[in-house]
């Protein structure tokens, strides 16, 4: 019973913590989408924010440096993604790629130029002790043992509800989104509202990798990121563009990743590597089961034209 | 001289200025940087071998994207596809082997069908579902990973039970090596080859005109007869079908085993190929001869100058965004002349 328990436990907070980098980027890209600037880049963000994560920890000696370093770097590539999508109306899947693959290089060309070259400590999260809340079974590791980080993840997707839901400003992101000619109509500055969307996605993208990089890996490697910015995107539609419900995906996700990482070691006679895949192919079946949605916002994807109405 | 030229130079003169910060950044010189890698890939016999060897796998993989893309589908998942097509031929190596001279071609078309098989099943979970096909391609790029580290090290190990690696396929499967002392092989008349059958595909079939009315104006494609989810799927066939290709041309001509990383990851410049050929299959071999040379030419400097290898996705990271910038220059162009 008490083995039970501490398997529960080691999982559940494991799942809690492998969530939050797919999570946090999920958030993002949730507002840039509803928004309706689609960034299948968030990918090659995430390797950014990995990057500048690890590279601001080392620089200024703290990881809260790395994620300013982060934040910077992941807003500077959405609004890279804005320039050519909203002002240039590029076609988003194209530039979305693109980003891919130039995060994928600029991340790993200097790496090599600067950290790669000897032995770094990197400064951490670690896992918050909250006295007596943490030492409460089950719930205390799970909730209260937490990296700071697993908190502000929390904390935004309540506040990124909130702010779609209730405030003049969550309501004219969704306009965009949705009919963005009826919105400019109706005296909402479009442009500029798709600028702030993306630009804050990429800010969380950026953010999300610096996560990967600084709570979870604790390194940065080349390619770390390994598909977990199309996992966000799949959390996007899985979570029905709902910032609780992206980041309850996401966890779904972290579950199913510490998971695997365990049935590994319960089930030596099964190669390991069908484990390793689970995460991907549960991804695969989100999109094929729950693609189709009534939630996806109906100007996704197109560029806007002021006055086009 | 043409608009269309025109442009293709301003974005390599983009993909090449854009870097040279980078270069800077490394503290070396962009022009003796760029002098380098022009005078070994395009100077040297052996240099340009090797551009070569890696425009094949380009070629394949960018004439995949091209069929795709044409219809409006992204399939970016092409390392998996080649992955899946280079181990069903492998898997299957045995009943390729006893047929003489008509191996080879058999083993080929496993490559194929491997690719194909992962591909149709893409376009139709997109079509049945509205799976977007650019996660799942992505995602399956990862399967297919696992299943390559697993077939290795279990059903198609070599017989010694050793190395991470398969057994090596019989010798009358090998694509000939076409200079001795050199790794060319005859791969790159199968990519050409390639080439010429998607251009009449694309150019001069029913099957072409569906793609790009699927790929312009998809609402249009029910009126037209056409049915959009039966496109979809054959579009992908073909897409994965010429990664899977690609595959088992690498196994064929290079690598005659299945190992680990001998999957170069082709599959995200293949993106850029096929923007490059402005999707057009004829540009495909030349657009794949231009990246084969960063690849190439981006080992070399990190061999003699100690320039990072990841220069290359940099370079390809720009072409694609500069392609956009063009392309919107383009569109504009248009507007203004209507």
């Amino acid at each position: 019973m008490t083995m039970d328990l501490v398997l529960w436990t080691g999982l559940l907070a494991a799942g809690v913590r492998l969530a939050m980098s797919i999570g946090i980027a999920a958030l993002g890209e949730a507002i840039s989408q509803r928004a309706g600037v689609l960034n299948v880049g968030i990918e090659g963000i995430m390797l950014m924010g990995a990057f500048l994560g690890v590279f601001g920890a080392v620089t200024t000696g703290s990881p809260w440096g790395g994620v300013v370093f982060a934040l910077a770097g992941g807003a500077a590539m959405g609004a890279m993604h804005g320039f050519f999508t909203i002002t240039l109306r590029a076609d988003q899947i194209v530039c979305g790629i693109g980003l891919v693959i130039l995060g994928l290089g600029l991340s790993s060309f200097l790496f090599r130029l600067t950290l790669g070259r000897g032995q770094v400590r990197v400064p951490t999260f670690r896992a918050l002790d909250l006295g007596w809340l943490t030492d409460i079974p089950l719930i205390g590791p799970v909730l209260f043992g937490q990296n700071i980080l697993v908190y502000v993840a929390v904390a935004l997707a309540l506040a990124l509800a909130w702010i779609m839901r209730r405030t003049a400003l969550g309501l004219e992101w969704r306009a965009c989104g949705e009919n963005p000619s009826a919105a400019e109509a109706a005296g909402v500055p479009v442009i500029a509202r798709r600028y702030q969307a993306v630009i804050l996605g990429g800010a969380l993208a950026g953010l999300g990798g610096a996560y990967l990089a600084m709570a979870q890996i604790n390194a940065f490697v080349e390619n770390m990121v390994v598909g977990r910015g199309f996992i966000a995107i799949a959390c996007v539609v899985f979570g029905r563009w709902h910032p609780l419900g992206v980041l309850g995906a996401a966890l779904g996700f972290g579950l199913a990743e510490a998971a695997q990482i365990r049935l590994q070691t319960w089930y030596p006679d099964v190669p390991y590597q069908f484990f390793v895949m689970l995460p991907y192919l549960l991804a695969i079946m989100a999109l094929v089961f729950l693609a189709r949605s009534a939630a996806l916002p109906r100007a996704l994807g197109k560029p806007f034209t002021r006055g086009s109405a | 001289m043409n608009r269309r030229l025109g442009e293709t130079l301003a974005i390599l003169a983009l993909a090449l200025a854009i870097p040279s910060l980078f270069v800077l950044l490394a503290s070396k010189n962009p022009v003796a940087t760029w002098a380098t890698l022009l005078s070994y890939t395009l100077g040297t016999w052996h240099g340009f071998s090797e551009v070569l060897v890696n425009a094949t796998p380009l070629t394949l993989l960018g004439l995949g994207v091209v069929v795709a893309f044409r219809a409006g589908i992204f399939n970016i998942g092409g390392d998996g596809q080649l992955i899946c097509g280079a181990v069903l031929a492998v898997a299957l190596a045995g009943f390729a082997a006893p047929l003489g001279p008509l191996g080879l071609p058999v083993f080929l078309l496993l490559g194929f069908a491997g690719g194909a098989a992962i591909g149709a099943l893409v376009g139709w979970l997109r079509a049945r579902f509205g799976a977007n096909e650019i996660i799942v391609t992505i995602m399956l790029n990862y399967v297919a990973l696992q299943i390559l580290t697993w077939v290795i090290r279990g059903p198609l190990q070599e017989p010694m039970r050793i190395f991470p690696r398969s057994y090596r396929i019989a010798d009358n499967l090998f694509l000939p090596t076409l200079v001795d002392g050199a790794r060319l092989h005859a791969g790159l008349f199968v990519a050409l080859a390639a080439t010429i059958a998607v251009y009449l595909l694309v150019r001069h079939t029913a099957f072409g005109f569906r793609l790009d009315v699927l790929g312009r104006n998809a609402p249009a494609a029910p009126f037209a007869g056409i049915s959009a989810g039966r496109v979809a799927v054959l579009a992908m066939l073909v897409s994965g079908g010429l990664a899977g290709l690609a595959g088992a041309v690498e196994i064929a001509g290079l690598h005659q085993k299945l190992e680990d990383n001998f999957a170069a990851g082709y599959g995200l410049a293949a993106i850029a190929v096929a923007l490059m050929a402005r999707l057009n299959p004829a540009f495909v071999p030349l657009a794949a001869l231009l990246f084969g040379v960063f690849e190439v030419g981006a080992g070399v400097l990190q061999r003699q100058l100690a320039i990072p290898f990841p220069l290359v996705w940099i370079i390809q990271g720009t072409v694609i965004l500069a392609w956009l910038a063009f392309d919107w220059s383009a569109r504009r162009a248009r507007a203004v002349a209507a």
